[in-house]
């Protein structure tokens, strides 16, 4: 049996074969495998790959290398950007007051998992609410920043439903107020312009492997103004001036800088094209008759379509979908049975919730997938209707 | 997320529904409404759960001369709960109502039924709701 068609880029991305190859020059005794750390020759040639990916990367979003911080992955930059946010706050309010973060409900679990842990620990953490469309509207952040907000962290692009926030707009009130705002980004980078040097953002956060990099590696973009007011949660060695301490991985940074400069090349040409797939794919859904989508019509990421099967159960769906890899929720929730959060706070109901699928496309997908794809759900959400009481 | 080094690491890649489970999902025969209002017999129904609580189970059985002869169920639900279902329509087509059908060696309850169909224990609150839905129908009997 052939492997399934693969309908799931929000999840993660296969490595550009491009990308493969460099990381490939950076591990054995002939390639770049020094530690940049060190004085001597491989780790100078090791440090100058890395420097020249920093650079790579923050051009994707037009900004200044320097200001790029190596981590783990997005879910380590959201907790940097927001645990380290606060825990400066606390050392600056030194007990005398509580300091207050901004968020969404619809956020993905690594800034709402942080966010829930803080308030564990007497932070005061707001969730907004987006409207059925999945919108967060910037007036809704300016009326809910107060006197004692360190931080607003909104996602650019939703990663179940593909939606894409204002980040401007959200930015230029948490300017007015002060307010540093913290950006997750997995989703939307490489995908969507992203311009820091126009954009009122402080902190953004990225990952390699939504964006045909490789997985484990990601970065923090800080502006350095607020440098002051984020601090460390690893220590060991003082790397990323600090605020990031571990031996750099040559390769994946490598590989996420060429992915980054493969993104920049591409996007335009590639989001057209993944466009018209997703829109060629809605219309083959929505043929299906009784089928609703999910957030924004339009207002969204180029690869990303979260449709509900009113009738249908989701689980039964994607098993029955055997030729398909889709995802019935984000590939975090996925081993649960519970309803979508995001779709909740959408105002979907519980059942509707149940009965969605993310199909999510991209680099690799073409016409034949999407056309397979839309026979494989019709014939599953006819089978399944016909079940169902 | 499957706990690290819980899983068998040979099964980890497998099919994530057992091929038994998998066989009857993907023939769900008795799926459907039963045949033939004129048909003999009387037909007895029952139903337990609701969508928005992620399963709802409906039975309709036609009674002839003391015996199940014809088994239908509609379903919403998990896989699981669908062939749970198949499953059991099959085991109940023919089978004796003396001394409870559900009592009849092959049936049994719904941890009898997890037990031989290798469902995952996460799954007994939705064998509870199609036993629900089975008693309910039986009660008519």
């Amino acid at each position: 049996m052939s492997d399934p068609i693969y309908l799931d880029y929000a999840a993660t991305s296969p490595v550009d074969p491009r990308v493969a190859a460099a990381m490939g020059e950076c591990l054995t005794r002939t390639g770049v495998f020094g530690n940049p750390a060190s004085q001597h020759v491989f780790g100078r040639r090791a440090r100058a790959r890395v420097e020249a990916a920093r650079a790579q990367v923050a051009s994707l979003i037009g900004a200044p290398a320097a200001h790029i911080i190596w981590t783990s992955g997005a879910t380590e930059s959201n907790n940097l950007a927001i645990l380290g946010t606060a825990r400066a706050a606390r050392a600056r309010f030194a007990g005398r007051r509580q300091p207050h973060i901004l968020t969404s409900r619809t956020e993905h679990k690594a800034v709402l998992d942080p966010c829930r842990r803080l308030e564990q620990d007497g932070v005061l953490v707001n969730y907004l609410s987006p409207d059925a469309l999945g919108i967060i509207d910037p007036q809704q952040v300016r009326e809910a920043i107060g006197e004692d907000t360190v931080l607003v962290s909104l996602m650019h692009a939703n990663n179940e439903i593909g939606v894409l926030q204002d980040i401007e707009a959200i930015g230029a009130c948490c300017r007015e107020r002060g307010v540093p705002l913290h950006v997750d980004a997995a989703q939307s980078a490489g995908k969507v312009p992203i311009d820091l040097s126009h954009a009122p953002v402080d902190l953004l956060s990225l990952t390699a492997h939504k964006l045909y990099g490789p997985k484990g590696i990601g970065a923090l973009y800080v502006n350095p103004q607020r440098r002051a007011e984020l601090q460390p949660l690893m220590f060991g060695g003082g790397q990323e001036r600090g605020l990031r301490s571990g031996t750099l991985a040559v390769h994946q940074i490598v590989g996420f800088g060429l992915a980054c400069e493969l993104c920049a090349e591409e996007r335009l040409e590639e989001s057209r094209r993944v466009g018209a797939l997703r829109e060629r794919l809605w219309e083959g859904l929505r043929s299906i008759g009784e089928t609703l989508l999910n957030g924004h019509p339009t207002q969204r990421v180029p690869g990303i379509l979260n449709v509900s099967f009113p009738g249908v159960e989701g689980e039964s769906l994607v098993a029955g979908l055997t030729e398909l890899a889709v995802s019935t929720s984000s590939a975090c929730n996925s081993d649960s049975d519970e309803a979508s959060y995001v779709l909740r706070a959408l105002g979907r109901d519980t059942q509707t919730a149940q009965s969605s699928l993310r199909f999510s496309l991209g680099r690799f997908s073409v016409d034949t997938d999407v056309d397979q794809a839309v026979a494989a759900v019709r014939r599953e959400v006819a089978r399944l209707r016909a079940v169902a009481p | 997320m499957n706990d690290p080094g819980q899983t068998p690491i040979a099964d980890l890649a497998a099919d994530p529904l057992e091929p038994r489970i998998r066989g009857l999902f993907a023939a769900l025969d008795h799926a459907g409404e039963l045949a033939g209002a004129a048909a003999p017999g009387r037909e007895i129904r029952g139903e337990a759960g609701r969508e928005a609580l992620g399963t709802r189970v409906c039975f309709a059985l036609r009674l002839l001369e003391g015996r199940i002869v014809a088994v239908r169920y509609r379903a919403y639900g998990c896989p699981h709960t669908l062939a749970t279902c198949e499953w059991l329509a099959r085991q109940l087509e023919g089978r004796s109502l003396a001394g409870g059908a559900l009592e009849a060696p092959g049936v049994g309850n719904p941890l009898e039924w997890s037990e031989r169909l290798g469902l995952p224990g996460a799954k007994l609150g939705r064998l509870l709701v199609i036993e629900d839905a089975l008693r309910a129908a039986l009660a008519q009997a």
